[in-house]
């Protein structure tokens, strides 16, 4: 499909708009032509009227689009637009006025074509300047607009639509239906003109510069009224009269009134100025202060803007801010125009007046104990003193100095409170959230801990067709100090450990990984139960904080000769269930943790047990968190449940019962309950 | 929730422990025995009448001072433990290293 180039409003409607005026030209220079060759008049005034419509309304398009296109311009700028369109339309006027001067008496400067062309010009920059500064007239009246003034505006473009048409009933003549109507227009202008609302945002500057500006339109519309009427009153009978054209004398008194009530308005404004400024950057100050301050920057800088907005707001003289450093000492961090010398020649001094002399740094309600008013100072005569508290607790404190007496009034006292109760707000979300950045990041170290520690414990337990094996195990903490390993020895024997290191939480996983390598190192020489424990012992001694030790139980299954030999080294006592008798009980082996004595002693308590099995016989493996877990009345599970919660469901495959048996205890604990120690369970059942 | 009172009685130090022992608060009974040491004393009773639990971080304290009491020739000894907290102590097999007795007048005879 072919695709049309979007138009460009801007450039069609000028283009559109000169080939109108050219039309507009070409007709009355045609029919002045005529009239003076004395030939039928065969051009009707209408076709100049529309020609003129056409052109009022094109100009309007092209300036409605181009202001709109740079809708952030300030108010000055905007200004400023109208005054330049204002000089160049005078000064072309006023060009054509001196150069008929200059023409003087002259063939020439009595011909029509020549006067009705520069007429034509005339007209055309009038109505350029008219129309745009109307349009920019309505950017001002719309700042910070009602629905009411919108309307009232629409009403007023409806109505100036309308006066174009005028023209058709009242054919250029000066009468009472004209005098009505623009006096209609006037009134109407004057109640848009009211909408002044962008004056009080300029500068005492800005002022100033509009006032000059407004001044310069107010001469230029003046001066083109002037030139206009005085065409009007040479009064060329073939002229069709273009300008007095109630659109354009309409326009004409919206500018002027409109600019006159800025003019005046805008010079009664100029003393004032200052406070609202003082006002607005006051809005500003607070707007800064309430912002919170980013990661990674400093809370200075909200101090920092405190003290200037707080300073600006009381025009002190000087001024700084103490916080309390970690050990609760106040340090000055911001100082502002004044000497050292006499800062602390005003610190001394606040020692010995009474206000402050009572105040106490850990009292909870510092936030109502301000100072203000009179020291006996040689400088400064007045000061300000007030606590930075943050939930409830007195963080620093504020001065301000002033070198004039009573400097300080209830209203730059009532603004510099809300300031530096802003800035405490900011101050606090700032520590908030560096700590919860703090924790968080712990948080995210931890879970990288979990995922280590969840690959630490075995995703496959070796065995064989004899039996089956499985395990579980859970951490009270995000990591914990459990552990269990199995290892295939060839020729139908297995190594199968399960162990618990003392303490809880990241020490203890850490342990916990130096177990599993010690176990993984020691387990291809395919020791005895009882060497394993000695050589794990010896290593450990090497690793362990004195206060930490480790406890376990350590087994060689063998398959095919149907035997177990254990040891213990202070891990809770193996459940064994022997099917042939039917009866469950705890393997008693004395036995001593590993990492409590670190010497060859150790020797002494190792005690290595050796029994037979059959089919269908079964070890449960734990560890202490299943015994030690605790109800809400403050009872443990204890070895005798875990015995009969067992027998129960003793008949169940391997995983079953383990299951069962974590539901038992999860129930005992309780809804909601978590155990306070990791646990741990494995269930070897012999194969039938 | 632990608590520890100090006696001292004829040159022997008395720990009286109440409530439990856990992670948290094992670090309350090793200042505690340090602290006795300090004063050097050579013969400590600890009291467990009262004592309800103890985990292995506090077993742990107990461990540590092991080799240094048998190196200075000092005396532990550990009474009135409840069934419950022996068992944790005789599974873990510290009853063979330290000295534990039923009662305070066992405890004193050693």
């Amino acid at each position: 499909m072919l695709k049309l180039p979007t138009p460009n409003i801007g450039k069609i409607s000028i283009l559109v708009a000169i080939l109108t005026w050219l039309a507009l030209l070409f007709v009355d220079i045609t029919r002045i032509f005529q009239s003076v060759n004395q030939m039928e008049n065969t051009l009707a005034p209408e076709i100049s009227y529309i020609l003129e419509i056409l052109f009022f309304i094109l100009v309007y398009i092209f300036y409605n689009y181009s202001i709109n296109k740079n809708e952030n311009i300030d108010f000055l700028n905007l200004i400023w637009r109208g005054v330049s369109t204002g000089l160049l339309a005078t000064l072309i006027s006023f060009g054509i006025s001196i150069f008929y001067l200059m023409l003087g008496e002259s063939k020439l400067g009595s011909d029509p074509l020549l006067s009705n062309f520069f007429y034509h010009v005339n007209f055309a920059f009038i109505t350029l300047f008219l129309i745009s500064t109307s349009l920019l007239w309505k950017h001002l009246i719309l700042y910070q607009k009602s629905k009411k003034v919108v309307q009232q505006w629409q009403a007023f473009e409806v109505l100036m639509l309308m006066s174009m048409f005028f023209v058709f009933i009242n054919k250029n003549d000066f009468d009472y239906s004209f005098i009505f109507g623009l006096v209609f227009l006037s009134i109407f202008s004057a109640s848009l003109s009211v909408n002044l609302k962008w004056i009080p945002y300029l500068t005492f500057k800005e002022k100033w510069k509009s006032i000059l500006f407004l001044v310069i339109i107010l001469v230029c519309t003046t001066f083109l009224f002037s030139s206009l009427s005085s065409y009007s009153d040479i009064g060329v009978t073939s002229f069709v009269n273009l300008t007095d054209n109630l659109f354009l004398i309409g326009l004409f008194a919206f500018v002027f009134i409109y600019a006159l009530f800025s003019f005046l308005v805008t010079l009664f404004n100029l003393p004032t100025s200052s406070v609202f400024e003082q006002k607005l950057v006051e809005a500003i100050n607070f707007q800064r202060l309430s912002q919170s301050i980013k990661p990674g920057q400093d809370e200075s800088q909200v101090l920092d803007i405190l003290i200037d907005s707080s300073m600006s707001a009381s025009y002190a003289d000087g001024g700084w801010l103490e916080i309390l450093d970690k050990d609760n000492i106040p340090q000055m961090i911001q100082k502002r125009f004044i000497d050292e010398e006499i800062r602390e020649e005003i610190v001394a001094l606040f020692q010995t007046i009474k206000p402050f002399s009572e105040f106490d740094w850990s009292l909870e309600d510092n936030d109502t104990k301000k100072f203000y008013g009179k020291i006996p100072h040689n400088i400064y005569k007045s000061a300000f003193l007030i606590p930075l508290v943050v939930n409830k607790k007195t963080i620093g404190r504020m001065y301000l100095v002033k070198e004039v007496r009573d400097g300080f009034n209830k209203e730059m006292i009532n603004i510099i409170t809300t300031f530096v109760g802003q800035a405490s707000i900011s101050v606090e979300n700032y520590r908030l959230l560096n700590e919860a950045i703090k924790t968080e990041r712990y948080k995210e170290e931890l879970k990288i801990a979990q995922r280590v520690q969840q690959s630490l414990l075995p995703k496959e337990l070796h065995h064989n067709e004899k039996f089956e094996i499985c395990g579980f195990s859970v951490a009270a903490d995000e990591v914990g100090g459990d552990f269990y390993e199995t290892k295939d020895l060839d020729e139908g024997v297995f190594a199968i450990i399960i162990g618990d290191v003392s303490g809880k939480g990241t020490s203890a996983a850490f342990n916990m990984s130096q177990m599993k390598g010690i176990f993984h190192s020691l387990v291809q020489l395919k020791p005895n139960p009882g060497e394993f424990l000695y050589k794990a012992n010896i290593a450990l001694s090497q690793c362990l904080e004195r206060n930490h030790f480790i406890t376990t139980s350590y087994f060689l299954l063998d398959t095919s000769q149907q035997t177990i030999r254990y040891s213990r080294a202070g891990h809770c006592p193996t459940l064994f269930y022997d099917h042939s008798q039917d009866k469950a009980a705890y393997l008693s082996a004395d036995g001593l943790g590993l990492g409590i004595v670190r010497n060859a002693n150790y020797r002494n308590y190792i005690h290595e047990s050796e029994f037979s099995f059959e089919k269908e016989d079964i070890l449960v493996l734990y560890t202490d968190g299943i015994i030690e877990a605790t109800n809400k009345k403050g009872e443990e599970f204890g070895y005798d449940k875990l015995k009969s919660t067992f027998e129960k469901y003793k008949n169940l495959s391997a995983d079953k019962i383990q299951e069962r048996i974590i539901n038992q205890v999860y129930q005992f604990v309780g809804e909601g309950g978590i155990p306070d120690d990791d646990f741990s369970i494995m269930v070897i059942k012999f194969n039938p | 929730m632990l608590n520890i009172e100090k006696r001292l009685e004829n040159d022997i130090w008395t720990l009286i422990l109440t409530g439990e022992i856990d992670a948290s608060n094992s670090v309350e009974l090793d200042a505690a025995i340090s602290e006795v040491v300090q004063e050097g004393a050579k013969s400590i009773l600890i009291d467990c009448a009262a004592l309800d639990y103890i985990s292995s971080a506090g077993l742990g304290v107990f461990m540590s001072y092991l080799d240094e009491f048998e190196e200075n020739n000092v005396k532990m000894v550990i009474f009135a433990l409840k069934d419950k907290v022996f068992q944790v102590f005789h599974i873990l097999g510290l009853d063979q290293l330290i000295i534990i007795r039923p009662t305070k007048e066992e405890a004193l005879e050693g």
